[in-house]
């Protein structure tokens, strides 16, 4: 990712936010360790999160004491649309597995993605050819999890 | 050479077929990010069931072997560890890989992974007794230390910026105590949700930072994946060859790392190899360019987590302990096989030991060309299958993969948010290596920490429990230097007139 890295320069507020951001983390993991009775099992996660208040502390200092340059990244070259289109197609893929099962959420969450990353034009043989070739792969994992390394692949309640 | 005359009977056409078999099966099986080498022993144990014991042991042996290697390709060619022995191969392996030397990165991981091999197998054959000692040495607080030891590696990870890499590291901490505490049971961190229930799986989170973030840039760009060179340049095995050579102490000393972590039940691969690459980053010549591109990085992550396959049968053959997950698997498969193990396993059962032993040797160097092959191929495929395939293939195989780990939806889920938050912490320069260095010795840590505390408060040498252990102050020894070692070197260079350098 660092060659997305832009040559213009940016003040680094980004690394303050991100810091403050890992304080708010430390203090929920804190908090939550104030339910637990045992010993054994809040002493090691509270040395941390306290271990991460200080670090990210002294980033914020350290920004602000000796103030340095942050190299900005650019989006304007990538697609934020496709970025984001991704990762919804893949959670909406596997939150619908528990009621339609692996295999259709699994093909069409593919065609999708198919769709999402292409980049050159729709011909006739791309038309044909990559359903197919996308039918197969699906289905080839499928069986190869499913029936070969015996993974209990979900069915989906809509078909039991 | 001990027991050189069950060397014939590790040669016999069916164990020469069953190790090739299971070096080509393991390597596939770990090549598929979410498939470790556990479960590719695991899911094709059943096989051996009907079979000889020397001829299952082998092939056992082969597939672990196998599976071991197989997990470089991903790691290379995807930036996404296959296993999580190869989380240290991604560091340079991908940026190669990039930079249009995927193929030379495969070669060069190749030729680590047959050398560890052998030195791991080598140890089995000749010091197993003594070395098995090692592992009933270490307790409780020597894992603590050895947890803190690799948590030094982040000095290297970081990537110039060590206040965010230790950052980083605590998520990767406080992640790990998600979920059921080990030692009290207490369920932690979930915030309500059942999802995080479960804890969050080492592999799901090396699937999701490593992998998600590539396809996510992927995606947003017609660029292609990798660069690629269209001169034919075959498996260019004798460039990869001078390259292992100019390193060969390097190689060496990594594969001795991972074969004593390997007897270190419950380190495993991912420790062998990430201890491996920082020992070899802190004394190469090319330590600048380390992170960047710099082969030897490959050659000695992939050296020691092979070697951990030796290192691991040590502890499991020796007394019955596994060093590693897939010897726990091989370990239940010798008991249905009728064979019990312990010390006097190598003299009562000498004709299975050492016809085992030679097998291992046997699957190490099948692993040459069975290597160079699915490797070359792997290349060829990663590079010439077109963007609106190879996005699709690669994100199907990342929620099937980690689906498979524990059969669990939560799991995918899990994977892609982390994906997601690794993605977004990268741009804001929190490179994902500290994270998965917390998560992986969070456990070990955490553990070691606890039960040396309670066993220090109990026995009231608290102090001598953490600080009074020969053992103990060695590897604190160890974590002083890893620290100081840029100082040191910094002194010592401008004493020789070296240009350090220095974090």
């Amino acid at each position: 990712m660092s060659n997305n890295l832009q040559g213009s320069l940016q003040r680094d507020t980004s690394t303050i936010f991100m810091a403050c951001l890992f304080i708010f983390v430390a203090v929920v993991f804190l908090w939550d360790t104030t339910h637990m009775l045992d010993s054994d099992s809040y002493v090691f996660p509270r040395a941390v999160a306290i271990a991460m208040i200080i670090l990210s502390l002294t980033l914020i200092v350290w920004n602000l004491v000796k103030p340095r340059l942050a190299k900005g990244e650019s989006l304007v070259e990538a697609s934020t649309a496709r970025r984001v289109a991704l990762v919804a197609a893949m959670l909406v893929g596997c939150l619908a597995m528990p009621w339609l099962g692996f295999l259709i959420p699994g093909i069409l969450t593919f065609f999708l993605l198919m769709f999402i990353a292409m980049y050159d034009q729709w011909t006739k043989k791309r038309k044909l050819l990559y359903p197919v070739i996308a039918g197969a792969i699906v289905l080839g994992f499928y069986t190869l999890f499913g029936n070969i390394l015996q993974v209990p692949l979900p069915v989906g309640t809509l078909f039991e | 050479m001990p027991g050189i005359e069950y060397l014939f009977a590790a040669l016999t056409p069916l164990n020469i077929m069953l190790a090739l078999g299971g070096v080509i099966a393991g390597t596939v099986i770990g090549s598929l990010p979410g498939l470790t080498a556990t479960m590719a022993v695991a899911v094709l144990v059943p096989i051996t069931f009907s079979m000889e014991p020397t001829s299952a042991l082998i092939m056992m042996g082969a597939i672990y072997t196998g599976a071991i290697y197989g997990g470089a390709y991903s790691a290379i060619l995807l930036n996404t560890p296959g296993t999580p022995s190869a989380i240290a191969t991604t560091f340079d392996g991908f940026p190669m890989a990039k930079k249009g030397q995927g193929d030379l990165a495969i070669t060069v991981a190749c030729i680590a992974s047959v050398t560890g091999g052998l030195v791991g197998a080598t140890f089995l054959l000749l010091l197993a007794p003594p070395l098995a000692e090692i592992a009933l040495a270490f307790g409780p607080v020597e894992y603590f230390w050895l947890a803190i030891f690799g948590l030094t590696l982040i000095s290297a990870l970081s990537e110039g910026n060590l206040l965010k890499g230790l950052i980083g590291a605590c998520l990767g901490l406080l992640l790990a105590c998600v979920g059921i505490a080990e030692i009290s049971a207490d369920v932690r961190f979930i915030f309500g949700s059942q999802v995080l229930l479960g804890g969050i799986e080492t592999v799901t989170a090396l699937i999701g930072l490593y992998c998600i973030p590539v396809l996510i840039d992927l995606v947003a760009t017609p660029d292609r994946h990798l660069k690629v060179d269209h001169k034919p340049r075959g498996f260019r095995f004798l460039e990869a060859l001078a390259i292992s050579w100019k390193a060969k102490f390097s190689l060496l000393r990594s594969s001795v790392i991972g074969t004593l972590v390997g007897i270190l039940p419950g380190a495993g691969g991912s420790i062998a190899g990430l201890v491996a690459y920082t020992e070899a980053r802190r004394t190469s010549k090319n330590s600048q360019n380390f992170g960047k591109g710099e082969p030897e990085g490959v050659l000695a992550t992939e050296s020691a987590n092979n070697a951990t396959v030796g290192g691991g049968f040590i502890p499991t053959l020796v007394l019955g302990i596994p060093g590693t997950p897939p010897d726990a698997v091989i370990l239940g498969a010798l008991l249905i096989q009728g064979i019990r193990t312990g010390p006097s396993l190598f003299t009562e059962k000498a004709s299975i030991v050492f016809t085992f032993i030679y097998g291992l040797y046997l699957a190490t160097f099948l692993m040459l060309p069975v290597g160079l092959v699915i490797g070359r191929y792997a290349y060829q495929t990663i590079i010439t299958v077109p963007k609106a395939l190879l996005v699709p293939t690669v994100a199907f195989m990342t929620m099937i993969g980690t689906y498979a780990i524990r059969n669990s939806i939560s799991d995918v889920i899990i994977m892609i948010v982390l994906g997601v938050i690794g993605w977004i912490l990268n741009r804001f320069g929190f490179s994902p290596s500290p994270i998965v260095l917390g998560l992986i010795l969070g456990r070990i840590a955490e553990q070691g920490f606890v039960q040396a505390w309670t066993i220090g408060a109990a026995t009231g040498e608290l102090w001598e429990m953490f600080f009074g252990r020969p053992i103990s102050l060695a590897i604190i020894a160890f974590i002083l230097l890893s620290l100081f070692y840029p100082v040191i070197r910094s002194r010592f260079g401008k004493r020789t007139g070296e240009v350090p350098h220095v974090e």
